[in-house]
Parts: C-alpha cells; structure tokens; sequence
C-alpha cells in the first residue's frame, strides 16, 4: 500500500470530508503518514485541536495496516481517487470521494451503467413500471446501479439479480450498518454477484445527511438516471440534482397527474429536465451494443392454456383488481386461482399488495 | 345425629362425586362447613337458614357442623345449598324423608326457599352418570340442559318445600323427557348468509375451503372491505355439530354460564369474537374461578380475532399450543385444567397501521419500517398454523348495488359436508376428523403428489419464493380442495389453487 493510500486511510477513519482530505493532501508535499504527523500545526484551521491530539495518537502506518488486513478479511477492499481503478466517471466530479469502500467487482462501474432510483413506498404501476424497465434493461446487459432503500431501489436490484444481470448499490452507511437492515441479505447478495460500495468507513451509521451525499455517488457512477415514480419531498430530487449537475442523461416515467407519488417525475418532464419513458427504448437507444435477447417473457406466452388466454387478453388493457378480473373473464373460482398461479410461475404475470393483478 | 347425602363437583369440565355429611349435635348454636369450601359455600350458612325458615320447616337451633368431602379437594360455587338443606332437614327423624340417600342435589337456595339456577349441570349429570349415580334433584330451570342425557333420573324442583314433599312421597314429579338432538337442530339457521356479501369471490371461496378441511384463515384487507362480514357468514357454512361435539360445546358453555335457558343445548356451532383487548387470561381460561376462556368456548367452532396484529404479542402468542393441540392446559397454584380448544380461528388484519396499503384509491400514510414492524407482531410459529392468507379488497359502489344473485350459504354448505365425508371417512381410525389437523405422517400418506404434482410445487417455491413452513400448509389445504371436487388424488390444479392462499408468504409485502 502507498504511503498516500495509507494517510486516506488513516484520515478517512475521523470522518473528514473528502474536500478536507484533499486539502490535508495538497498541503503536503510528499503525503505519508509520517508527513503528517510532522506538520501537524498546519492543519489547526481544518481540524480541531482536541481532535487532531487524538489523531495523533494513533498516527502509525502499522494501524492502518492492520486495519486494511481486517477489512480485507471481511472482504471489504479500500480504493482511493489517486488509484489507476478508481471509477473515472468519478474522478471529475467536483465532489468527488476520496475513498470508496467495496465488496464485489469493481470492474462494473466500466461497464454501461443505468441508475433507477425513486420513492421508497411506490404504489403497484411505480413498482410494475420499475420491474418491466429494469428486466428490458437488464436482459440488454446494462447494468443497473441504486442506492438498496427500500421500494424502487430495492425493486430494482433484486429484478435485477433475478434476471442475473448486474447491479451496483451505493450505500448510505458503512458496511457494518447496512440501512435498512431488512435489506441485508440483499446487500451480501449483491457484494456477490455485483458490487456493493460506499464511500464511508464500515463502523460509519447512515444518518439523515448521508443519504443526500450518497446520491451523488449514484448520479456520477451512471450513465443515465431513471426515475420510475417519485413524489415531490422524495430523496430522489437529489439525484435528479446531481444528474443534471454532472449532465447526465434523465429519464422519468409519466404518472397520473394526480397521483402524489408521481409528482416529481410529472414535473421534471414538464420542465424539460428529463426525457419522458413510456417504453423501454426511450432509454436504451441511448446506449451502444446492447445484447439483443428476445424477452422470456414472449416465449412462454405462448403455451398458455385457453383459461390462461382469457385472463391475459382481461389484463392487456392495465391493471386489476382480483374481484374485477374474475366478474372479466366469468371463469369459476377454482380455475381461476389455479391459473393465476401457473401463470404467476411462469411469470406472464405478477401479483400485488392489495389483490391487485399485473401483466408482468 | 348425622346424616349424608350426595352431590356433584366441577373441576375443569369434568365433575366429581362430594358427600354433604351433617351432624346436628346438642352445644352452642354454631353452623360451621369444613372441606375447602371458598366463600360462596361458606355463606350458604345464610341462605340455608333462612330458606329452611321462611318454607316453614323448622331450623334446629344446634351446633350444626357440614363437611364436604373429600376434603382436600377445593370447592365453589353456590350448588351445594340444596344439598346441604336436605341433610340438615334429613337429622331430623320426624320430617320423614324417605330415600334421600338415592339422589344426588345440585341446587342454590334463595331465601324465601325457591331453588335457582346453577351453571354447568350438563358436565355434571354427565361424570355422575359415568360414576354410576341415577337419580338427581336439579333447579326446574336447568332441567332444559339436562333432558339430553340418556339413561338417568332428572328430577326438576321450583322450591325447597316441593323437595320435601317430594322426598315424603307426598308429591309425585315425572322425571324429565329425553330429548333428541334431532329436535334442536332443525330450528333456525346460523349467522348471516353469504348471498348477502356482494362480490369477494376469492374470498368466499377461501372461506368454503377452510370449512370444509377445518383450516385456520386470514384475512387481509383495509378497513370496511367487509372481512367482518364475511368471517360472520363463515358458521352458516359449516358442517352441522354432532351430538357428541354439541355436549362437549355445551359442557364448556354450561360451566361459564353462558347457556341460553330455553335451548339447554348448544346446537349451532359457536362463533366467538373477543375485542383486541382482550386479556390473556380472558382467551385460555383460568384465573382464580377457573373458567374456560374464550378459545375453549369456541371449541368446534369458529374463533374471529379481528384486527389481530393489535392484540398484545403475549396472547397471540398463547394461541400456539390450542392451535397445534385443541386443547389448552391451565396450570394454576392449586389446580392443572385441561379445556377443549378445538376451534378454527379466522383473523383479519390491515396490510398496515393505517389500513391503506396497497389501496387503488386511498394513499398510505405508513413508512416502510411501520409496515415491518405492524407485520413482525404475528410471530412465525403463529403465521405457521395458518393454512391460508387471503387479501381482501374493497368493495366498490356498484358491487354494492348490483342486483346478481350470490350464491347461498346453504349451497356452499352442500358442498362442504360433501367434503368433510371423505374427511371423516378417511380419518375414521384416528382421532383426527379433518384436513387441517393431519399429523405429519398424515401428510406424507394421504398427500402424495404425482410428478407434475411436484414440478409445480418445485416451481413456486423457486419462483414466488415461498417459505419452508409453507410446504405442508400448502399439502393440507391442496387436500381439502382435492376433496371438495371428489377427487381420489390431489391433481396439479389443486396445488396451484393452494399456493394463491399463501399471501403473507411472498416477499412482495
């Protein structure tokens, strides 16, 4: 490990911002550890005095050391803005963190990268429409980056592995406070099979002011941000913020215009800040080389039996309800239970909160 | 001098023989009952005098001594007046009492010498006959309970005086008609019909599969979508009691006091619904009167907990063992009850604090972490002995008016006894009589899946991410749908109509 790996490190345990770490670097001619222990004097305007003694107490490059060897157990690799594989859509931000803590394959942010982000209570279209964009997007190799909240976060990542695409979660927290903890088991599938990152220290707790800092993150790491349905006070306008800062490509999904969950998206398209989705192409012809898989979907369409039939043509048109479906298409209840759980196997469709009926 | 007659105990619901001793013997004036009698026996002292006074008899101004044996076992209740009356008046050789040693008295007295009601004869006439007693003397107004018991003496008395005169051989009383169950039944139907309930197909059909295999039910749904509704048309379909069941439901009745006179008989299945604060105590029984609780007085009935997450963890929690075993075990510092508990719950939850999740038309006002925390009170081994979840949705305007007919209780009925026939044919030579309650083996034995069978099963597990607890809920209930259309082997379809009854068990929530 560089000497100047190691005084991230080292600084990046007292939760200093990445600007004050920078600053801390650019003061230093040859930044080590060493280095700043001897010219400690310079950085009282930065750091407070009680805090930097305490500091440097425990200024040792063996501490770091050791410190990295234990992340490294836990599989938990360090890689800091002055490395060759720190993401680049990163490098430039003017924000930019210092240090990204990781699990998985850092190799993903290189590839073509689409964040979905939106409200974290999303009512059945916000969940229907986020699952259907992420599968035409996942199936075309995209890889699909989100911050693991719960709702169209969560919806997205898991469609995703589901799918066995690709997907990087950006944490609010460190990695032993991964918030909400419901979503643990998503999080460690996810340092599996993709990538899971954070810009904070593991022992770090998600606070209300992470979250905003970590959107940042999201923003810069995609090459495009879609937002499936978000309402007005939703975290999600800071992303959106970002995107627009770091000019990157937006996307919002139309909803009702009364509908509160789809407030924020409804106007950023009326503002011209994002492109209006109302299929998947809408966002995927702004990428190259995609894969070109004929959907699943479509295949095992057609082996359904005539009962099957009767209630996917009574689904073409939106949504329904349970009770409505069955007065549609006047099959007797026992068959159509049956039905909806081949179809539901198959995947043709997809059941709600609420009794609510969705072609998938 | 001395005398001895008999009465009758309750200890859970199951009676024991006491002996009323007496001895009048020359001294102070005294009245004193030994024999771990609790307070309501103690004051029969009063009650005794006085009703042996005011019916003109002659009180012996004595030292009057009762014991109650055996003596070591806790007596209560008011029922032994009637019996203590008659061996203090039996010490005296000039009343002329013959055979008052052949019956057995259960009665309270009031002053002026009438005989009252008492609560849980039928228990009692029912052990004592077991015990070998013939003959007994109970309150007139008790006599309803008693005619259903073959084989025994029932004599009903209004007041003390007609006792004596009766014991004197002065005054002849018929003793009371058996009853057949037969007669009971017939009259009136049960709960609220289901061509009432407008749309819910879904769950109408829930419901009639939990009739019929005795399944334990949630309902989910917001409030006003009618899940109260529905749970109360759930007893008009259910197969009639036996007149096996009806005794024990009645014996549990008759010791809370809850019979209704003129019936004597409960004969409908019950159907009880205790408020979300209920007591724990209040739900298994017990308590220092030791009396069933509510789930022992839904026995071979239905059990509607409405809002279940608001009941305290601590008595969702209790329901475990009732719900595994049918039976509660109460254990107390003096006593251990054991009360039947045989009941199939129906409960109905939102799908969150405020009840609008999911809602089309009202929104949610919960956070994620409210919702987790409002679904985290019904514990797994609880959600584990529900065989199906169900959502409920609501009803709209146009349901409401619309003038379809819905199909009537007593055709879903027809259905349901169809199935519980097999059910009961199948399980004759073990103590199980349904689906739901199949042991493990069971299972394995009257649940054998052909090869689609278990490729569809396969599936959903794989794909809807089924729990591990939901394998044999989904078996059982697949049984019973099996049964409901007369088939020998359960078919594929009856597995894929069992996994839509599992809700709670997708990730989706």
């Amino acid at each position: 490990m560089s000497e100047l790996k190691s005084l991230i490190v080292f600084l990046s345990q007292y939760d200093l911002t990445s600007a004050k770490i920078c600053n801390i670097i650019d003061v230093l001619a040859k930044p080590s550890i060493s280095a700043f222990k001897k010219s400690k004097n310079q950085f009282k305007n930065l750091i407070n005095e009680k805090a930097l003694n305490k500091m440097l107490d425990c200024a040792d490059e063996a501490i770091v050391h050791t410190y990295t060897l234990n992340l490294a157990n836990k599989g938990i690799k360090i890689v800091t803005k002055f490395d060759e594989d720190f993401p680049r859509q990163l490098q430039d931000l003017p924000d930019a963190p210092v240090i990204l803590y990781y699990m998985g394959d850092l190799n993903l942010v290189n590839t073509q990268t689409l964040a979905v982000v939106g409200t974290r209570k999303p009512s059945n279209y916000g969940y229907m429409v986020t699952e259907r964009l992420v599968r035409d997007a996942t199936s075309a190799g995209i890889t699909i980056v989100s911050g693991l909240a719960y709702g169209v976060d969560s919806i997205a990542h898991r469609k995703c592995l589901e799918l066995g695409g690709k997907t990087i979660a950006v944490l609010g927290g460190g990695f032993d406070h991964i918030y909400p903890l419901e979503h643990h088991s998503l999080a460690m599938e996810i340092a599996e099979k993709g990538l899971l990152l954070s810009e904070y220290r593991p022992k770090m707790n998600a606070t209300k002011y992470t979250f905003p800092t970590r959107n940042r993150i999201v923003a810069g790491l995609s090459d495009g941000v879609l937002i499936t349905e978000a309402g007005i006070k939703s975290g999600t306008i800071h992303t959106k913020d970002f995107a627009l800062e770091y000019g990157k490509n937006i996307y919002a999904v139309p909803g009702n215009i009364d509908s509160p969950n789809s407030e924020l998206t409804n106007q950023i398209i009326k503002y011209g800040q994002a492109a209006c989705v109302t299929q998947s192409d809408d966002i995927l012809r702004d990428y190259q080389n995609l894969n070109n898989k004929e959907s699943v979907f479509q295949q095992s369409f057609l082996d359904a039996s005539d009962e099957e039939k009767i209630i996917i043509e009574c689904l073409k048109d939106g949504m329904k309800s349970v009770d409505e479906l069955t007065k549609k298409c006047k099959l007797s209840m026992n068959i159509f239970n049956t039905c909806l759980t081949t179809l539901e196997i198959s995947g043709i469709i997809k059941r709600l909160p609420g009794g609510v009926v969705a072609l998938n | 001098m001395y005398s001895k007659v008999f009465s009758f105990g309750l200890k859970g619901i199951e009676g024991f023989p006491i002996d009323v001793e007496t001895d009048v013997s020359n001294g102070l004036p005294h009245f004193e009952v030994v024999g771990l009698a609790d307070t309501a026996i103690k004051e029969a002292k009063e009650r005794v005098r006085n009703a042996i006074r005011n019916s003109g008899f002659e009180y012996p101004i004595k030292k009057i001594t009762i014991n109650l044996a055996p003596a070591d076992v806790k007596k209560e209740g008011a029922l032994y007046d009637l019996a203590i009356a008659i061996a203090i008046l039996s010490c005296d050789d000039e009343m002329g009492l013959k055979h008052e040693k052949d019956y057995v008295y259960i009665g309270e007295l009031s002053f002026d010498g009438s005989v009252k009601r008492v609560k849980g004869i039928l228990p009692l006439l029912i052990s004592a006959r077991t015990s070998g007693f013939k003959k007994f003397i109970i309150p007139f107004d008790n006599l309803q309970e008693a005619s259903f018991i073959s084989g025994i003496e029932v004599y009903g008395v209004k007041s003390l005086i007609e006792t004596i005169s009766f014991l004197k051989g002065e005054e002849e009383i018929a003793p009371v008609k058996t009853c057949t169950f037969d007669e009971v039944t017939k009259n009136g139907k049960i709960g609220m019909d289901f061509c009432h309930v407008k749309g819910q197909a879904m769950a109408k059909r829930a419901l009639e599969i939990a009739a019929a295999g005795g399944h334990n039910l949630i309902m989910i749904g917001p409030p006003g979508s009618g899940k109260s509704m529905l749970a109360k048309c759930f007893p008009s379909i259910l197969p009639d009691l036996t007149f096996e069941e009806a005794l024990e439901v009645t014996k549990i009745h008759s010791i809370a006091g809850e019979l209704d006179q003129t019936q004597g008989i409960v004969s409908t299945r019950p159907f009880r619904s205790p408020h979300h604060t209920a007591s724990t105590v209040s739900l298994t029984g017990g308590g220092s009167n030791s009396k069933p609780g509510e789930i022992s007085l839904a026995d071979h009935g239905v059990l509607f907990l409405d809002e279940f997450p608001e009941y305290t963890r601590h008595t969702i929690e209790t329901l475990r063992q009732p719900l595994e075993d049918g039976i509660i075990t109460v254990a107390r510092s003096n006593a251990t009850i054991v009360y039947p508990a045989n009941f199939t719950m129906i409960a109905s939850m939102n799908p969150c604090p405020c009840g609008n999740y999911g809602s089309k038309d009202k929104e949610c006002k919960c956070s994620p972490s409210q919702i987790t925390k409002y679904l985290a009170k019904l514990s797994g081994p609880i959600m584990d002995r529900i065989d199906i979840h169900i959502e409920v949705e609501n009803v709209t305007y146009d349901q409401l008016k619309s003038e379809e007919l819905e199909e009537c209780s007593e055709d879903i009925k027809k259905r349901v006894d169809k199935a519980r026939e097999i059910q009961l044919k199948r399980f004759a030579e073990s103590r199980n009589y349904c689906n739901a309650k199949m042991s493990a083996p069971q299972t394995r034995k009257y649940c054998k899946l052909d090869a689609k069978g278990e490729i569809m099963l396969r599936n959903a597990f794989e794909k809807l991410k089924l729990s591990a607890r939901a394998h044999d809920r989904i078996l059982k209930v697949a049984r019973t749908i099996a049964d409901l259309e007369g088939s020998e082997n359960i078919q594929p379809s009856h597995i894929a109509e069992a996994i839509s009854y599992r809700t709670l068990d997708r990730k989706y929530w």
